[in-house]
């Protein structure tokens, strides 16, 4: 792929989106929903994915990131009373304070510490719900974006809407993150993940290079996590569990980690694979016993293949570095 | 704050309702989504993997038998019904998730006995923009009573804060001038409990709050009975999930304090052969509890419910023992069978939401308590019996096999009302005729 | 002064299973670099083994061998049949150090719905002839009974065996070697792959004593031993990941800390404490406090 300037991208993503929202008309709901999954997946592996592909750290919390992002969100519209689109901004830039905070302590650590620390954090942050009244406590608190504006049309279902607000959402990230990307920032981080000694030695503050891409990956999940809310309706602590941040991590693997654009392809993967062990479970049938946690072997099975056959992720054309 | 939230949720979903109702005003007459002329198609959705499933896993089965028995005995007019079961592991992302799968791809009539608070919230927009009926949910979660914010959803259990209020009548009449303690899950569980005793005006020696997330520590339940200890309690009423009441037993069992604290639990962890199970060897720790039920006991075998949902479990659910999970699931499908009925030959939604509105109280249930369903409440039970546990683990009631006291109140402030049980009878062979 | 003994009791019992799992986490990472998330599926479902083992001779004593060679059995599998042909294929490429672990989590969640599949969703008792009855010292019953005796006492033993194999035996030294100098070790004639089995191996069995200790404390089901990999990880980290001693001292401090705070404070913050008590350590010692100044790149 030839190198291109940030207009050519921001021309391609308009075209994408074009071709997106209009698709949008006819598929049906249940689609439209998977659709907007897929979305938030998208930007929150792309969190991942710059945080681990670029700047060599590793994250098991972002589930808690995508948590306190799209509680702000939500504290902004019950409080605050601001229209959601301005919701969704107070989302990512709590989230990318917090990421800012965390970030310091992780510059100093590596690998399996800043693993260890990170869940700790995904299992401890959303028991907080239940410390303070105001987040609502273990049925949490609802998130109510209302319906489509009047003027994009009448029937307009909810599930289309939410599809185009996050699809809308991810290529505004996505082209932002690639221009960002091919900027010295882009080229320093990818500096200090190959050989930080070697960054370090010219003249690159690596301390500050990592704080500022958890910052950045933190902000970005924290988006993710105001989209999410605003997907189910609500945030509440059981839906931001460890589980989720395994997930996320599980799909930026599947893109491919150090690949931005594989994250369309890891979210893909993700919402499929539910939906495939679903109905293969639904097919073989069984006693309750054996049905119930089929999906589970399932995808258990899928995922050590996929890793074990396609580990880097899906042969993109890589671009130059 | 909670009013202005309350009122903006009511108006969009009263928006969405009116267009949803224009939108199929506007359609030709055409069979109800979900109903043919040989099934009925319901759903519902329950962790049945992960560490909630135990005990709640059982509940569709046994919903399923009782179906499987109606259905051999010629359905609801003559239609079968059919229920399609979700795993959704107690997360509220995948019980969207597999609702959406449920309203838009198995397109089932109604949803019914869907499990869990953050669960159900979770899908109440869903729920509400294609007014599917969503029958009997199983939480005791207060707020699912606003029929403005959930206008199509009926809660058929009482709720936390109904039983915590019937609890402290209880109290004032039979442990008066005791050193009460409190243990509760500090959530929305534990806090709605706490406003239900505040308005019955118990007091407490100490109240330990502990975490829904620690409840699986073996280290957590020591320390309760130390601090009981220190309060020098000689109640505890445990407002906890079946694990933690559990773990309460073995602890203070294992402290040699059983006789001198009484234990007395609230409905949600007092399953006794869920508790059972978890105590395995420790079993007689569960000893003189007392524990609050709306149903009967399940090993009362003078009660008629109890008599055929066990011959149905044996036929129609071969394998799993009868307890309360078997007892619950059996009573809600018996309770839907009659929702289905009432609703007519051709039923609708609309029709659905109508019949358990205007007749819903007057359904046999398995359930001492009353059935307070009417145009303007969606609250089904408000009443418990109090009994101790048997060997069995299940509850006996004091005034003999056959024969409960009933403590019944509403769900605000009204008095709370102590009199001798009394409910419909159940129409022949179980088979409701309504 | 009696509450203050008490909680350390408590703290003592619990930390001793987080020891246990804790240098299950730390040998895997010793040999191979990898945070073994399975680690609380292998447990889990040796732990099941043993269930059955005691079903049929009706004795626990019984039972625990069997559940720690399955647990030893189960645990080179994993590694013979996944993580070995998975590091061949990663070396070197960026998903080096993720990979693997997305490996583990496929592996903890297919064990987990194999034993669901086969027992049921459900709460099972796997009991030791040992009371749970605490322990009485006059009129009063101390929260430590003969069982919370049999964790602790076990505990040490695995402890004490696993030092002097590192220490004292050849198979030690080979390890030991294998897992810090695999190059100089493989040309030196140490069967490197062969190593990496064995230490997989032995973190096993050390998972598999650690469930068949505690269950028979709670109860037995798919679910039951997760919360024990977050807290033997937490314990893990902040012991420094290499050392086992680290892991002993870091399940200790966990424990410890958790029933202290379960105590003296409340039991809803406890997670929340174990990210503070966390940080709080690795701000200090980055490293952990039993690591290597200058660990290795993961």
């Amino acid at each position: 792929m030839k190198h291109k300037s940030p207009l050519q991208r921001f021309a391609l993503s308009i075209v994408v989106g074009a071709v997106l929202l209009l698709a949008s008309g006819h598929i049906d709901e249940l689609r439209a929903y998977q659709g907007a999954q897929i979305a938030i997946f998208a930007i929150a592996i792309a969190s991942i994915v710059l945080l681990t592909g670029y700047s060599g750290q590793i994250s098991l919390g972002h589930g808690a990131l995508m948590a306190i992002g799209g509680y702000a969100s939500v504290i902004a519209q019950i409080h605050w009373h601001l229209p959601y689109p301005l919701a969704f901004i107070v989302g990512t830039a709590i989230g990318a304070l917090a990421g800012f905070l965390l970030g310091i302590a992780a510059a100093r650590l590596r690998g399996p510490y800043l693993a260890g620390t990170t869940l700790a954090l995904a299992v401890g942050l959303p028991s907080l719900a239940n410390q303070f009244h105001i987040l609502g406590g273990e049925q949490g608190l609802t998130f109510d974006v209302g319906t489509a504006p009047p003027w994009i049309g009448k029937e307009f279902s909810q599930y289309r809407w939410f599809f185009w607000v996050c699809v809308t959402a991810a290529l505004a990230i996505f082209w932002l993150l690639r221009n960002l990307l091919s900027t010295r920032y882009g080229r320093r981080w990818r500096a200090v993940r190959s050989n930080p000694t070697a960054a370090a030695l010219s003249g690159i503050d690596v301390g500050r290079a990592k704080v500022l891409a958890f910052t950045l990956s933190s902000a970005v999940a924290g988006l993710a996590g105001s989209l999410f809310a605003m997907l189910l309706g609500l945030v509440a602590p059981l839906a931001f569990t460890l589980t989720l941040s395994f997930t996320l991590v599980t799909g930026a693997v599947l893109a491919g980690v150090s690949n931005l654009g594989g994250s369309i392809v890891g979210a893909v993967v993700l919402v499929a694979i539910p939906e495939l062990s679903g109905s293969i479970a639904a097919h073989l049938g069984g006693s309750e016993k054996v049905t119930s946690n089929l999906p589970g072997v399932i995808t258990g099975v899928l995922l050590i293949l996929t890793v074990l056959f396609a580990p880097n992720g899906p042969k993109l054309p890589h671009r130059k570095r | 704050m909670l009013a202005s939230r309350r009122t903006k949720g009511g108006i969009f979903a009263a928006a969405t309702i009116a267009v949803a109702a224009l939108v199929a005003s506007a359609l030709p007459a055409q069979a109800e989504t979900g109903v043919t002329s040989s099934t009925i198609k319901l759903g519902i959705t329950v962790p049945l993997t992960g560490a909630a499933a135990p005990g709640y896993n059982k509940i569709p089965g046994a919903m399923k038998a009782y179906f499987d028995y109606v259905n051999a005995n010629g359905g609801v007019y003559g239609r079968k019904i059919q229920l399609v079961v979700k795993d959704d592991g107690y997360s509220p992302a995948t019980t969207l998730s597999v609702t959406n799968d449920l309203i838009l791809k198995d397109k089932v009539f109604a949803l019914v006995g869907t499990l869990g608070t953050a669960n159900n919230e979770a899908t109440t927009r869903l729920v509400n923009s294609h007014s599917v009926p969503r029958l009997f949910v199983n939480t005791g979660f207060s707020g699912f009573a606003d029929m403005k914010k959930y206008p199509t959803t009926f809660p058929l259990f009482p709720s936390y804060a109904t039983e915590a209020k019937v609890m402290g009548k209880y109290l004032a009449d039979n442990f008066a001038g005791k050193k009460v303690a409190l243990i509760y899950q500090d959530d929305d569980f534990g806090l709605d409990a706490i406003k239900g005793f505040t308005t019955a005006g118990t007091n407490f020696v100490a109240k330990i709050p502990y975490s829904a997330f620690s409840q699986v520590d073996p280290t957590t339940a020591p320390k309760w009975v130390t601090a009981l200890v220190a309060a020098q309690a000689d109640t505890v009423i445990m407002f906890g999930v079946t694990s933690a009441t559990a773990a309460l037993a073995g602890a203070i069992y294992k402290a040699g304090l059983l006789g001198k604290i009484q234990m007395i639990l609230g409905s949600v962890g007092s399953d006794g052969t869920t508790l059972k199970g978890l105590l395995g060897p420790l079993a007689p720790a569960l000893a003189g509890t007392i524990s609050a039920s709306f149903l009967p006991s399940a090993s009362d075998a003078t009660d008629e419910y109890i008599t055929l949902f066990k011959s149905i479990n044996a036929q129609y659910n071969a394998g799993q023992v009868f307890d309360n999970n078997i007892l619950t699931g059996m009573n809600t499908a018996m309770m839907t069978v009659q929702a289905l009925r009432a609703a007519g030959t051709t039923p609708t939604r609309a029709k659905l939401i109508k019949a358990i509105e205007t007749k819903g109280s007057t359904w046999a249930s398995a359930s001492l308590s009353p059935i307070l369903f009417s145009a303007t409440s969606h609250v089904g039970y408000t009443g418990y019996w109090f009994g101790k546990l048997g060997a069995d683990g299940n509850a006996v009631s004091a005034d003999g096999p056959g024969k409960y006291t009933l403590y019944s109140t509403d769900s605000g402030s009204g008095p709370v009302v102590k009199a001798a049980a009394a409910r419909p009878a159940m129409p022949a062979k179980g088979l409701p005729t309504n | 002064m009696t509450i203050f003994l008490n909680t350390i009791l408590i703290g003592l019992n619990s930390g001793a299973i987080y020891s246990l799992m804790s240098l299950a986490l730390v040998l895997v990472w010793r040999s191979t670099r990898v945070v073994n998330f399975a680690a609380a599926g292998q447990a889990i479902l040796s732990t099941y083994l043993g269930y059955e083992a005691m079903n049929r001779f009706h004795n626990y004593w019984l039972s625990l061998p069997v559940a720690v060679i399955a647990g030893a059995l189960i645990s080179a599998l994993v590694e013979a049949l996944v993580m070995r042909p998975l590091a061949k294929r990663t070396k070197g490429t960026p998903v080096e150090a993720i990979a693997p672990v997305i490996a583990t989590l496929g592996v903890l969640g297919l064990i987990r719905s194999l034993a669901g599949m086969i027992w049921g969703n459900t709460f099972l008792q796997y009991t030791s002839p040992l009371s749970s009855m605490g322990f009485k010292i006059g009129h009063t019953t101390i929260p430590f009974s003969p069982q919370n005796a049999a964790i602790v006492i076990g505990s040490v033993v695995v402890m004490a065996i696993f030092a002097a194999i590192f220490k004292f035996t050849r198979l030690g030294l080979s390890l030991r070697a294998a897992s810090f100098q695999p190059e100089i070790s493989r040309l030196s004639g140490v069967r490197v792959d062969r190593m990496r089995t064995i230490g997989w191996a032995f973190a096993g069995a050390a998972g598999a004593v650690a469930g068949a200790l505690v269950t028979p404390t709670m109860f037995l089901s798919p679910n039951s031993l997760d919360l024990l990999l977050v807290t033997g990880f937490v314990a893990a980290v902040i012991g420094g990941l290499e050392s086992l001693v680290g892991a002993v001292v870091g399940g200790l401090v966990l424990g410890l800390g958790f029933a202290f705070i379960l105590q003296y404070i409340g039991s809803s913050i406890i997670f929340s404490a174990a990210f503070v008590i966390l940080i709080a350590v690795l701000l200090i010692r980055p490293q952990g406090i039993f690591g290597a100044r200058s660990s290795r790149e993961a």
